[in-house]
């Protein structure tokens, strides 16, 4: 699981590589950190790269969502395959986020 | 006259008035014909001693004449007697003697022929007034031949002065004649020899005049008799000495008169009350003297009491006239007075129609009549409170009637009323009914399936009707409540128990059996809170081993019991309450348990036991057994059959023994990904599979051993080709992770939980979870059916 945060176009973007499960929990959260100082700007999840999430990798999210939205910031996930948006689907989660 | 009578019945003045005036005409009647009795005998007395006191005076007088022609008599006859020889004295005499008495009417000195012979044959000296003079002749001659005549002969004859009866005295002279009594005594010398009469003559005319002078009323009169009957006086002068009293008695018999006649005859003195000439008259008689007549005083009854009945005319219309008058204000008076009252019928049936709205007048008075007002007046608010009181009542009660209608259908559909057969299940069937005894009831039974359990109960609440409804309604939602947080029976109840006894202040209490049923099992596990021990009916009739514990809704600390059993494939589970063991019959006798296995063990040998056919069993049974008589009680049944076959043949079988840390998850990944190709699931398949048993295998992980403590966790995946089954086994605290609420999804991000999506995934993606407590080992089973190589 790799997880890179960079900015990019005046955005915050993180790209996810890998397995996001209960596992690689830990790390993916500690590397997505940074997301939770945003400011004035928007963040976007790079989730193209992602293959797998489970519930631990649903509540990273779910914590810098919380996070972003008390300061207004707007969290975008992108490239989200069909597999982990069935995993969102079942959750809710699809109609947390907005999806580019 | 029916008609009077109708209005007099109608009208109470006239009645009252009618009545008054009866009476005060009674009372009257009473007083004056007393008083009119009393002044009758008093104006009769005085009129007796009136006429009496006038007879008295009357004949008093009558002697004083009598006595005066006596004594004048008796003079002039001492005066002959001093001269008798010579003649011209005797003219002297005679004059003399009615010079003295001007009221004789006429005297005769009568001498024996050739008394004096130088007068010749006949002398008597005769004097009597004419006018006002008095003339004195020599009376006797051929044609008036004296001494033949009575009054001459009759003092010679008895030889003592006597009166004579009346006769007619015939005046040559003046060719005059009168009815006349003469006083005549004889005169003799010194030899004792008549040589003459006296002869004193009264006018009866006068003496009759004399006697009526006095009348004591105006139509009185007074008659006199002699001896023989004749009449002297009497006011019609043709009577005298013509008729006597006797001479009308013959032509028309009149006893009284006879009687009186006869009384007077022989000199008596008194009073008699009779008929004289048609009128009705009181006679008053009495003897005169020593002349043997006897006169009477004739008072008409209408004379004494002509005042008398005037007065009591008079009074008598007064009475009539005053009490017609009293009858005519009565009844003015009495139907102003009762003016109001007629008011207040009206008012009454004003009210009586319906309209209790009217205004009822306030006569401002203090009497009865007021105070009937014034009742009226509060009966009137009184029924106009009652009345809506009334509407109240009755449309509070046709309201509770419809909310109990309500009630009772909220109560129906609390209860499920799908009931899985053969058709819907393979692992179990099932049939409940639920009869209330009234619209409500207390009884109830509830399942539903939870991750491959069936989770049951049957109760009865205490006592029956509304309040039992409600405490069944808030027993089988507290059954929902906590059974979908729990899945331990026992658990499930002392919850329940302590959540109801908390809030039971009414001391109900409710008899409940919970069990649930693992359906891939057959294990049974149950707790029973004062309920009938359900009839196991399989191989055999049996009751449920039950531990003795207390109904639910007493004692909030009360621990219950927990019990287990395993049910085989076919067997079916009776459960019931007291309804069905004590229904009644007509005579009170009740149905009872031995019944109950009676008709249960029947429906086993015939093979009939399955839910519905043995609900059905039971209900004939009970039915024909209670016949007519009213249900007493709630009767509910519910059946559980387990049909579930054992035979799964096993395509695969793989498994793998991971330690308790979250950092073995991709081994895990490789376990299931390595099942899912072997199935030929597909890449989304092999990503859901994934995930809901990385979710649940972390699950584990992460609660079952505490923080720190290393254990193993056995994943074992099987399938038969229906069904792909993964049994996650471990060796920590018993831990049942499918008793988390489920997650809303629905919710926002800010409100959404960090927690709880692990088994809500695990849910969505599986057809079933279940936990059980196997052995001192948590087992939790994932189900998925099969569906041609995908899930």
């Amino acid at each position: 699981m790799k997880t890179t945060i960079q900015e990019q176009d005046g955005n915050m973007v993180a790209i996810l590589e890998g397995r996001l499960d209960t596992a690689a929990a830990v790390e993916t959260e500690k590397a997505m950190n940074p997301l939770n100082d945003v400011e004035g700007k928007d963040i976007i999840i790079d989730c193209t790269a992602l293959e797998y999430i489970s519930s631990a990798g649903l509540r990273i999210f779910l914590g810098i969502l919380q996070n972003a939205q008390a300061k207004g910031v707007h969290v975008y996930l992108k490239g989200v395959s069909e597999n982990v948006r069935a995993v969102f689907a079942i959750t809710g989660f699809i109609s947390l986020f907005e999806f580019k | 006259m029916n008609k009077a009578f109708a209005f007099v019945r109608g009208k109470l003045s006239v009645k009252v008035s009618l009545w008054v005036v009866f009476f005060a005409a009674i009372i009257f009647n009473i007083a004056l014909g007393w008083f009119f009795y009393q002044a009758r005998d008093a104006v009769r007395s005085e009129a007796v001693s009136r006429a009496t006191q006038i007879l008295d005076k009357t004949s008093l007088r009558v002697e004083g004449i009598l006595n005066r022609v006596e004594v004048a008599s008796n003079m002039t006859k001492w005066l002959v007697l001093r001269h008798p020889n010579k003649a011209d004295s005797m003219f002297v005499y005679s004059r003399g003697m009615l010079e003295n008495n001007p009221d004789f009417y006429n005297t005769s000195i009568a001498f024996e022929p050739y008394h004096f012979k130088e007068r010749g044959r006949y002398f008597s000296a005769y004097t009597r007034h004419i006018g006002d003079s008095i003339r004195t002749t020599q009376g006797g001659s051929e044609s008036y031949q004296y001494f033949y005549m009575d009054w001459y002969l009759m003092p010679k004859l008895l030889d003592k002065p006597c009166w004579t009866e009346p006769y007619i005295d015939f005046d040559v002279a003046t060719n005059t004649s009168e009815m006349v009594t003469s006083y005549c005594q004889s005169i003799k010398d010194e030899e004792g020899k008549v040589i003459g009469v006296i002869n004193t003559s009264l006018s009866l005319n006068w003496l009759s005049q004399t006697i009526s002078a006095v009348k004591p009323y105006p139509n009185s009169y007074s008659i006199m008799i002699g001896r023989g009957g004749t009449y002297f006086v009497h006011p019609d002068s043709t009577k005298i000495t013509c008729q006597s009293i006797f001479t009308q008695t013959m032509e028309h018999e009149d006893t009284a008169m006879v009687a009186l006649g006869h009384a007077m005859q022989r000199g008596e003195e008194g009073m008699k009350h009779m008929t004289v000439n048609g009128t009705d008259s009181y006679v008053f008689y009495k003897p005169l003297g020593q002349t043997g007549c006897s006169m009477a005083i004739v008072c008409p009854e209408s004379d004494i009491f002509g005042g008398f009945d005037r007065l009591r005319r008079t009074v008598t219309i007064i009475i009539a006239v005053g009490l017609l008058l009293m009858l005519f204000f009565f009844i003015r008076i009495i139907t102003s007075e009762l003016k109001p009252l007629r008011r207040l019928a009206k008012e009454a049936e004003t009210i009586a129609s319906g309209r209790f709205d009217v205004q009822m007048p306030d006569f401002q008075r203090v009497d009865e009549i007021g105070q009937l007002s014034h009742s009226f007046a509060g009966m009137q608010q009184s029924l106009v409170k009652y009345i809506e009181e009334l509407k109240d009542t009755t449309s509070q009660k046709a309201s509770i009637e419809r909310d109990l209608q309500v009630a009772s259908s909220i109560q129906m559909g609390m209860l499920p009323e799908k009931f899985p057969t053969r058709d819907d299940r393979d692992d179990v069937q099932l049939f409940a009914s639920l009869t209330p005894a009234k619209e409500v009831g207390g009884d109830l039974f509830d399942f539903y399936f939870r991750d491959e359990k069936l989770f049951f109960c049957i109760g009865d609440v205490s006592g029956k009707g509304v309040p039992a409804s409600l405490f069944m309604a808030v027993t089988r939602s507290t059954f929902r409540t906590v059974s979908a947080h729990e899945s331990m029976p026992d658990r499930i109840v002392t919850i329940m128990n302590r959540t109801i006894a908390d809030m039971n202040k009414n001391h109900m209490f409710v008899t409940l059996f919970v069990g649930v049923l693992d359906l891939p099992t057959g294990r049974l596990h149950y707790c029973n809170a004062g309920h009938d021990a359900p009839l196991l009916v399989g191989d055999g009739v049996g009751e449920l081993p039950c531990d003795a514990n207390i109904p639910v809704g007493f004692m909030p600390t009360w621990k219950y019991t927990l019990q287990e059993a395993h049910i085989f494939t076919g067997t079916t589970i009776f459960l019931f309450t007291d309804g069905l063991t004590e229904a009644e019959d007509a005579n009170h006798a009740q149905f009872q348990m031995e019944r109950v296995n009676d008709v249960a063990e029947n429906a086993l040998a015939n093979h009939q036991h399955e839910p519905r056919q043995i609900i059905e069993r039971m209900t004939d049974a009970v039915h024909q057994f209670v016949g007519d008589a009213e249900q007493s009680d709630d009767l509910t049944m519910m059946a559980i059959q387990y049909i579930k076959q054992q035979d799964e043949e096993v395509r695969m079988r793989k498994s793998i023994v991971l330690p308790n840390d979250v950092k073995v998850v991709p081994q895990l990944t490789d376990f299931v990904t390595e099942v899912c190709e072997t199935m030929g699931f597909d890449d989304m398949d092999t990503m859901k599979m994934n995930v809901a048993i990385e979710e649940a295998v972390v699950n584990v992980m992460n609660y079952a051993y505490p923080a720190g403590e290393h254990g193993d966790v056995t994943v074992e995946a099987v399938t038969n080709g229906m069904r792909l089954k993964f049994t996650i086994i471990d060796s920590g605290k018993p831990f049942d992770p499918t008793v988390q609420a489920a997650v809303d999804t629905t919710l926002s991000a800010s409100e959404r939980p960090i927690g709880g999506l692990g088994i809500h995934l695990v849910r969505q993606i599986m057809d079933s979870i279940n936990y059980e407590r196997i052995n001192g080992l948590n087992v939790l089973t994932l189900r998925k059916k099969l569906n041609n190589n995908s899930i």
